[in-house]
């Protein structure tokens, strides 16, 4: 599947990336009663004033809009959690965190419409800042490092979706153009290489791929 | 086996292997950038008189010599080299001193001017003509230049490297270009708009009745 936005580009938009994170379910407190609602994707609810569900995302924030409910902010996002995580990023250069799939939408959709169900909202919203710039600078400087390896492909752990959606046409591209130029039928006499830069012809066929 | 019929497999895979290869050409066939990189000039020796061909206007005789040396885009110079006629020389723009001075800075040398289709051109002279380093050399050359632009690529604006992409080919700017726009489509969301676009209908005021 490719983005809509533009045609001719194989990427999503942003808002494309957050319209996949509002299928991710999020804890809301109702404070109205209503029947359970059938669905495609399946059954929400029934809803209870003050028993906390299950809700999508998207349904979540429809009723936060019309004042029927409170967002209980995933256990992710407290302060506590999110400093260990900034701090865990910082000292690895190489490891990334664990976190949601979707952490930069959620978060920026939970700032945007339940800003005053988030506790210690402004501290949450700068850890999430810098927790994102850290990784992002990560990102650029793994990829700096894959093409040594000579190889075709690269494996970096826990990216999130925005993440990986940021860097994608520029590492599809990359990559292309070091496969083009590594083809065999270019590089065609492995022994005279080798006899000039041993160290890096042996790398071939030991690394495929960069372990991270 | 048989040996007519290990012949018959052996022609069969042949002709697999020509219809793949015509089949990937044919990508390409429609790609502007791939029809101006056989637009390239190549410098050729003829091997063999050509008569009846005006390659220099002010030649006297409509014929060539063999051992002249002219320059022909790559789509000829490719069919004669095929055709034993003319025989490839490496282009000026893969000379010795290009390669030296990649060698030394990769990152800094302005590939621009002298190939805008470098890495392009590269891999299609690279099996016709006699160096047999090309390919490694243009892959080492794109890995120097390639952290250059990815250190360059995702960050700062884009006026500041506009001495950077004078620089670069066209594949390398396509990669630029490619980081920039997807970083700026992300700061866009990020700062957000207007998350509804309100229907031009809804704003209007309603016409008095007469």
């Amino acid at each position: 599947m490719a983005g809509q936005s533009d045609p001719n580009v194989s990427i999503f938009s942003g808002e494309e990336v957050e319209f996949m994170a509002e299928d991710e379910m999020v804890e809301i407190v109702p404070n109205m009663r209503m029947e359970p609602l059938n669905m495609l994707c399946g059954d929400f609810g029934p809803f209870y004033p003050q028993m906390a569900t299950q809700v999508p995302m998207w349904l979540a924030i429809a009723l936060k809009k019309r004042g029927k409910c409170t967002i209980r902010p995933p256990e992710w996002m407290s302060v506590e959690n999110l400093t260990q995580i900034l701090e865990a990023e910082r000292e690895s250069q190489a490891a990334f965190q664990v976190l949601p799939f979707h952490y930069v939408e959620i978060s920026s959709l939970l700032f945007d419409y339940a800003s005053g169900d988030i506790p210690d909202l402004y501290m949450v919203r700068s850890l999430i800042n810098d927790i994102r710039d850290a990784r992002f600078l990560k990102v650029e400087s793994s990829l700096e490092s894959f093409e040594d390896a000579r190889s075709s492909a690269v494996k970096v752990k826990n990216l999130s979706a925005m993440e990986v959606n940021v860097v994608r046409p520029f590492v599809g591209r990359a990559l292309q153009a070091f496969y083009k130029h590594g083809s065999p039928d270019l590089v065609p006499n492995p022994e005279a290489m080798s006899a000039r830069r041993p160290q890096a012809t042996d790398n071939i066929q030991r690394r495929p791929l960069r372990r991270r | 086996m048989d040996p007519l019929l290990q012949e018959t497999v052996l022609e069969k895979a042949g002709s697999i292997v020509r219809k793949v290869g015509s089949f990937l050409k044919m990508e390409s066939y429609y790609d502007i950038d791939d029809i101006l990189v056989e637009g390239q000039r190549v410098p050729v020796v003829f091997q063999q008189a050509v008569n009846g061909v005006d390659i220099d206007p002010s030649a006297e005789t409509h014929c060539v010599e063999p051992g002249s040396k002219v320059e022909l885009p790559y789509w000829l110079a490719h069919e004669l080299h095929l055709r034993k006629v003319a025989k490839m020389k490496v282009p000026a723009c893969f000379n010795q001193r290009t390669k030296l001075e990649l060698g030394a800075d990769g990152a800094s040398v302005d590939l621009r001017s002298r190939c805008l289709y470098f890495y392009e051109f590269g891999c299609k002279i690279a099996p016709l003509v006699s160096d047999r380093d090309m390919g490694s050399f243009l892959l080492s050359a794109f890995r120097t230049r390639y952290q250059k632009i990815l250190a360059k690529a995702h960050n700062a604006a884009f006026t500041a490297h506009s001495k950077l992409l004078s620089y670069l080919t066209k594949e390398e700017t396509n990669l630029y270009e490619a980081a920039q726009s997807s970083m700026a489509a992300f700061k866009k969301w990020r700062i957000g708009g207007p998350r509804f676009e309100r229907a031009s209908v809804l704003g209007r005021k309603r016409k008095e009745a007469n």
